[in-house]
């Protein structure tokens, strides 16, 4: 108590060193946290994001499906489908991992359509659980129209892209479609486009992913299927950086309970948004330590001139009994205490800068920062980086006023005396 | 020469500063003893050696040659951590500017040497401290700041900072330089009186015949040799 004692007084005396250092912590703390967390928070939105999914959002289907680019060619026959024990295995087994935040059963095929425009066109059929619609995993949601009813037959919700962009189809009206039946023919149907689904985050100009969207129970009744098949299983992983240790895990249990099946991620984008993450990480890490490396650095730099002015003092309390390791302690507490303040109110700038972050969420309609975190994008905190932020600002408080510091306590007693 | 117990024995003391090329020397073969408990002036003008003296009995510079014993110990010979300890425990100093830190007050720089002191209670660290602040005669201004004292005061301060510790030996490197003569006086009799009443042992330097005058021994010094003692 006496010594902190102390160092408060010596930090009062030099009031405008220690605003400074104080400063310099709590941007320093501030702009660490938030990066951290913002970093963190854009890593887990890849994987929850459709379409962009870093490996997140992975699929198991059956072995012989080319899905090289995930829009697998997928076949009809009740036989050549997953069957309703092997969907509910598979599901069951997904959901007892906890990376996995939420599985889905699909149909997903190709058909074709006569549309607005024009004469014939292709287009990726998805039938799945309307009543899972709005979940956030999907990423999609109602952006026209009205939603599909849970078993509601002979209604589809195209893409933003199929009918506001190409202007292919028109909410409430019926086209003729081209769907498969269970004997893997294709059948003329007459469909209402009853729904317009926008993806919720996607840059919709830079991708256009043309999909149709079907209630699956609706769907199946529609083509015949009696039986509750799907042609594949979709998980997500809660944070994608997961899906290196989870795919494998997933395989090894499909190999001895389901062997037809396979489980296959996101091929097509994962490199692209594994790079964007990782070039977003870098940069903000860059920031980061540049930013540490200035703090450490004035730090060293106004704890020298401390050390130079008080001299005398030094020699003072050497005199008077201060040891090499006392007056030491003394500037090392004395830099501790004002970056550790300065840090505490930049962590708590940040915490509520956070706070306000995830009330508002981060609105914006600029194509990359859409790819990277979306539209209404709200981060929030998480606990590993509070532990690595104080790590790093503890020890920034502790190593960078301790090289003057012990230069200071190496002084010579005499030559310290003689500055007066 | 032998080493008086409880007492200071400097023997064959030599100390030579480089300065350029030249080596000036500021103290040359100096044998002394100074008995424990008396009142000591070390006397010479300006550049005889005096402070260079009091600086190896404190252990703030290094001899080139010889010895320092203090009641028998060979104290230039201790190793770092010991010399520390002889500085806190055994010593007191007194400077010519005061050498008070100015963020604190009268009470805190009092303090300061007690910080060492783990062996004592707060309690009877507080004690102490207004103990010696009374003795010094400031007990009306233990809250002030150095700037808010006189030159004779400030001295006083140290003085109080210099025997809150209870040391056995006081260096006071030229404690009146900087006072009037008057004030000067006041603070020789207020260190004559401790020495009195405490023992201690207490050696000052001094260029100034009235400060000579207060001392029960005059050690004179010119260039860096006893000339009487």
């Amino acid at each position: 108590m006496e010594r902190l004692s102390l160092c408060l007084r010596n930090l009062g005396r030099h009031a405008w060193r220690t605003r400074i250092i104080l400063l310099i912590a709590l941007l320093g703390a501030f702009l660490t946290f938030l990066f951290e967390n913002l970093v963190e928070d854009i890593s887990r939105k890849q994987s929850d994001m459709f379409g962009r999914a870093f490996s997140g959002h992975f699929l198991v289907l059956e072995k012989d499906i080319e899905t090289k680019n995930s829009f697998g060619f997928y076949f009809y026959k009740p036989e050549q489908m997953l069957s309703p024990g092997e969907v509910d295995a598979v599901r069951m087994f997904l959901a007892s991992l906890p990376e996995v935040s939420g599985t889905q059963e699909r149909i997903v095929f190709s058909g074709l359509y006569y549309g607005t425009k024009d004469a014939e066109r292709g287009f990726r059929g998805v039938a799945m659980d309307m009543k899972e619609f709005n979940r956030n995993f999907t990423d999609i949601y109602y952006a026209s129209g009205v939603p599909l009813q849970s078993g509601e037959q002979g209604t589809c919700a195209p893409s933003w892209y199929e009918y506001s962009r190409e202007k292919n189809l028109e909410i409430g009206k019926s086209y003729v479609f081209l769907l498969p039946n269970r004997e893997g023919e294709f059948v003329d149907r007459s469909i209402l486009a009853k729904g317009g689904i926008d993806y919720r985050s996607m840059p919709k100009d830079a991708i256009g992913l043309s999909s149709i969207f079907f209630d699956l129970a609706g769907f199946r009744a529609l083509v015949g299927y009696q039986e509750p098949l799907a042609s594949e299983v979709v998980g997500f992983l809660s944070d994608a950086r997961t899906s290196g240790r989870v795919l494998p895990r997933i395989q090894a249990w499909l190999d001895t309970r389901e062997p037809r099946l396979k489980v296959v991620s996101w091929r097509e984008y994962a490199p692209i948004f594994a790079e964007i993450v990782l070039g977003f990480d870098v940069a903000m890490k860059a920031v980061e330590t540049i930013l540490l490396a200035i703090c450490v650095l004035l730090v060293v730099k106004l704890t020298t001139f401390s050390i130079i002015e008080r001299y005398s003092e030094i020699g003072t309390l050497r005199a008077i009994g201060f040891s090499r390791s006392d007056v030491t302690l003394q500037f090392t507490l004395e830099g501790f205490l004002a970056i550790a303040a300065g840090a505490a109110v930049g962590f708590l700038m940040a915490a509520g800068a956070i706070a306000v972050l995830h009330a508002t969420g981060v609105h914006n309609k600029a194509i990359f920062w859409s790819y990277m975190i979306g539209d209404g994008f709200r981060p929030s905190f998480h606990s590993g980086k509070i532990l690595v932020v104080v790590g790093v600002f503890f020890a920034v408080a502790v190593l960078a006023p301790l090289f003057p510091a012990i230069q200071g306590g190496r002084l010579s007693i005499l030559r310290t005396l003689e500055k007066r | 020469m032998a080493a008086v117990r409880n007492g200071i024995t400097l023997t064959g003391l030599c100390k030579e500063y480089r300065l350029g090329k030249t080596t000036v020397r500021a103290l040359q073969n100096v044998d002394l003893e100074i008995t424990s408990g008396s009142f000591t002036c070390v006397a010479g003008p300006s550049g005889s050696g005096k402070t260079t003296l009091l600086n190896l009995i404190g252990l703030i510079d290094t001899p080139t040659s010889g010895t320092v014993h203090v009641a028998g110990e060979d104290i230039q010979g201790l190793p770092e951590k010991l010399r520390t300890r002889y500085r806190s425990r055994t010593l007191g100093f007194i400077f010519q500017s005061f050498n008070l830190l100015p963020v604190l007050d009268v009470f805190e720089n009092v303090h300061l040497p007690l910080i060492l002191h783990r062996e004592l209670t707060p309690l009877a660290k507080k004690q102490r401290v207004l103990e010696m602040v009374e003795a010094v005669g400031l007990g009306d201004h233990i809250r002030h700041k150095p700037f808010e004292l006189s030159g004779g005061q400030r001295q006083r301060v140290a003085i109080a900072r210099a025997l809150v510790t209870h040391p056995l030996i006081v260096l006071a490197d030229e404690p009146t330089a900087n006072l009037d003569s008057e004030t000067g006086a006041e603070v020789l009799a207020l260190m004559e009186g401790i020495n009195r009443d405490r023992g201690t042992t207490f050696i000052f330097s001094s260029h100034d015949p009235r400060v000579m005058e207060h001392a029960a021994r005059v050690i004179r010094l010119h260039d860096g040799r006893i000339e009487a003692a």
